[in-house]
């Protein structure tokens, strides 16, 4: 091999390292890594003294032959990710971007910084201020309304309609990515096709229906995947809010595995729940991919539009 | 920065670095681990005390050598979270020399290797523990050896609020007769929920009876009166009854459905629980231990024994059923040694000078815990300031202590969590016993026996 050839190639070889290096090693170091961890310690028996006895299966046995609070709690998660999603993060974001870009400019960008505060402040005074809002006393946000506007006794909807807080607090912090990516893929629609439509006559809701919905087709299937991927394994608004409860009523499937391998002390099972959810995770990735034909979103452009 | 310059200042700071190192190599450093605990700052606290006392032996003698106390003083909040933060910091080569556990966790500590055998050191030290309170080394003990040395005990009991009893139309004669009654198994568990519940119907008060929010010890004796004993001692395993599980969880039902417990309880915070129990006064019954009189006192400014009796009466666990025993629970905290320190028999020292009637009744007159001397008991300043220790002391008649199992901090969390089901109005009675029944059988597996 001539020299320079030699050199090009260490030259790659370098600019390789330099580049992709470190992404490289934080995707083994964050990523891979725990997932390794996590399918070995499934198969152990570390328990509250971090010591591995022996190799077993007895973590899968027990999730299919005692735990009796397993489904529940998958149920529980299919209905806080299948609400929140469809209601928030997707349908409400696509409301909050149709809205804010209707109007001018700047009231639009003022709505959308409003909506945007949630995600600025920690996540622990966001849970306090939803701690205070459905305080059950009638010093609590909810009930000064219901109890002086409305004239009611106040209500207790942490302990009547548990699911139902933990679905808006997450929900309302939710929707701001999702009116985001919206709102950029709308102002990314060329202006002339709005003209157009209007000289035909359109009004503004046949637009939204048959100008700016089509354009949105990927951005929506993008964030119902990140999304769905996203709450299935989120539960620190929950664990502050409610703490998954009352009794086991918003304890869902990730939160159940951090309390059985971080509050009573049983790692190895936890890791084996916390599998359990990575499988979930995998095949809800896949199935929506094919539902919703991402790859024709990777595909290079058949006609380009200048 | 010129050579010279540099070899300078790597010459000063080496010698600042020798200068250090031969300091601090005659300083013994003895880690200590102890949950920060309000009702109880001199856990920790007489164990730097004693590091002090041990150092001003040491200068005495002429010794150049010095013990140099390091606190770690943690956030968990209650004694079960603290112990399993422990365990995985012994299991990670980060424990302390010495450590403050709940009684109940020695057993844990002493099977995973974390706990020293102090039998030994306390066998060969008569005139360091010669004065322990012999029943408590009870609570210490696993597999017949002290893995411990006790740090105080304490009397649990149900606080009625006298002016809400009076607000009722209970006479003064009828409350002072309350404790009586109730030892003698007249007034029952079911009895204590017609009056709070009614207490609550008629508006005297927002809250029948108040208990703690978290998993904890409390609940056992409220389940001994209905016979469920949790710990079958000759098979060395948890137990539990089905019938006694229907048995309690029919009870706590009851005085749900009385409207003497609050389905908001388990979801209060401590504040909250305390604010509604003595600052607002919403609440007739607060169930806890004596250590709470310091705050009841000072929440009320009250004066001496007298004032506090006028407010409040302790009454213990009534019994289920009429006729049957009352119930109370004893629950120390305790010392234990690193079985991993390099200082052992040095750091077990420490503990043995921590534990000495005079700073050990320090913390006792404080925070209203019983002191774990018998000498203790005696001093003035217990039977002046710690009235309610004195006065307390006769109801641990009916008092047990909590079985030394590993498994019990998770056995707690199940009877709580079957409890808060029944309160918050997701169980029935029968639902809860099945519920605990499964659960325990689900989280401690061969530890657990599970009884018709």
């Amino acid at each position: 091999m001539p020299d320079f050839a030699r050199a090009q190639l260490r030259r790659q070889r370098i600019n390789f390292a330099l580049f992709l290096g470190p992404a490289l090693v934080l995707l083994a170091v964050f990523f891979v890594a725990p997932v390794i961890i996590d399918v070995v310690l499934a198969f152990t028996d570390m328990g509250r003294t971090l010591a591995v006895g022996k190799f077993t299966l007895e973590n899968f046995e027990r999730m299919v032959t005692r735990d009796t609070r397993l489904l529940g709690a998958l149920g529980i998660t299919f209905i806080f990710v299948v609400t929140t999603l469809g209601v928030f993060n997707v349908t409400f974001a696509l409301l909050l971007a149709l809205v804010t870009t209707a109007v001018p400019q700047r009231l639009g960008a003022f709505f959308r910084a409003v909506w945007l505060l949630p995600r600025m402040s920690p996540s622990v005074v966001y849970a306090l201020l939803w701690l205070w809002v459905v305080d059950p006393n009638e010093r609590g946000l909810l009930n000064q309304i219901v109890v002086h506007v409305f004239d009611m006794p106040p209500i207790d909807l942490r302990n009547n309609h548990p699911l139902l807080v933990i679905i808006l607090a997450n929900g309302f912090i939710g929707a701001s990515l999702g009116m985001l990516i919206f709102t950029s893929a709308i102002r990314s629609i060329p202006e002339h096709l709005f003209h157009a439509a209007r000289v035909d006559g359109a009004g503004s809701l046949a637009i939204v229906r048959h100008v700016t919905l089509p354009a949105l087709r990927w951005p929506i299937s993008y964030m119902t995947i990140h999304q769905s991927l996203s709450l299935l394994v989120s539960f620190e608004y929950i664990l502050l809010i409610t703490g998954g409860g009352p009794f086991y009523d918003t304890t869902v499937f990730s939160l159940y595995a951090y309390r059985r391998a971080f509050e009573s002390g049983e790692y190895a099972y936890g890791a084996a729940l916390s599998l359990i959810l990575v499988v979930i995770g995998v095949v809800a990735a896949l199935a929506l991919w094919r539902l919703m034909d991402m790859k024709r979103l990777l595909q290079p452009p058949r006609i380009e539009v200048h | 920065m010129n050579w010279k310059h540099a070899r300078s200042g790597m010459v000063a700071g080496l010698l600042l670095c020798a200068a250090t190192a031969s300091a601090l190599a005659d300083d013994v450093v003895i880690k200590v681990w102890s949950r920060a605990d309000r009702s109880g700052p001199l856990r920790a606290g007489n164990i730097v005390a004693a590091g002090d006392t041990l150092n001003k032996m040491l200068a005495a003698a002429g010794s150049e050598k010095r013990v140099k106390i390091e606190l770690n003083e943690t956030n968990a909040k209650g004694y079960d979270d603290d112990a399993l933060d422990l365990l995985k910091a012994f299991a990670v080569d980060k424990g302390p020399d010495i450590f403050v556990l709940a009684h109940e966790w020695t057993g844990a500590f002493a099977e995973a290797g974390y706990a020293q055998n102090l039998e030994d050191h306390i066998s060969k030290n008569p005139e360091l523990y010669g004065d322990i309170i012999v029943p408590l080394w009870q609570s210490v003990s696993y597999k017949g050896a002290r893995y411990g040395v006790p740090q105080d005990s304490e009397v649990r009991m149900y606080f009625l609020n006298n002016d809400k009893l009076r607000k009722l139309g209970k006479t003064d004669k009828e409350i002072a007769a309350l404790p009586a009654k109730v030892d003698a198994g007249e007034f029952t568990a079911y009895d204590l929920c017609d009056l709070a519940g009614q207490a609550v119907q008629k508006g005297v008060v927002k809250y029948g009876i108040l208990h703690r929010p978290n998993a904890g010890p409390d609940f056992q004796m409220l389940m001994e009166s209905f016979g469920l004993v949790p710990y079958d001692k000759d098979a060395a395993k948890l137990q539990a009854s089905k019938a006694a599980l229907k048995d309690f969880f029919t009870w706590v039902k009851y005085c749900v459905d009385k409207k003497a417990l609050s389905a908001t309880n388990t979801s209060m915070s401590w504040d909250a629980i305390e604010q509604a129990s003595f600052g607002k006064e919403e609440a007739l019954v607060f169930f806890h231990g004596v250590w709470r009189v310091t705050d009841q006192t000072k929440a009320w400014n009250l004066k001496g024994k007298d004032d506090y009796q006028r407010k409040i009466t302790w009454i213990n666990a009534p019994a289920g059923k009429k006729g049957g025993k009352p119930t109370n629970l004893s629950h120390p905290i305790a010392y234990a040694v690193s079985a991993k320190s390099k200082n052992k028999e040095l750091a077990a020292y420490i503990v043995a000078l921590a534990s000495q009637p005079i700073p050990n009744m320090r913390h006792s007159v404080t925070t209203n815990h019983t002191p774990i001397n018998y000498g203790g008991q005696s001093m003035p300043e217990v039977v002046d300031k710690g009235w309610a220790l004195v006065a307390a002391t006769p109801m641990l008649k009916y008092a047990s202590f909590m079985p030394n199992h590993p498994k019990i901090g998770q056995y707690n969390a199940v009877i709580f969590k079957g409890i808060q089901g029944v309160e918050t109005g997701r169980l029935t009675a029968q639902a809860a016993a099945d519920f605990v029944a499964d659960e325990l059988g689900n989280e401690l597996g061969k530890d657990v026996v599970i009884k018709n």
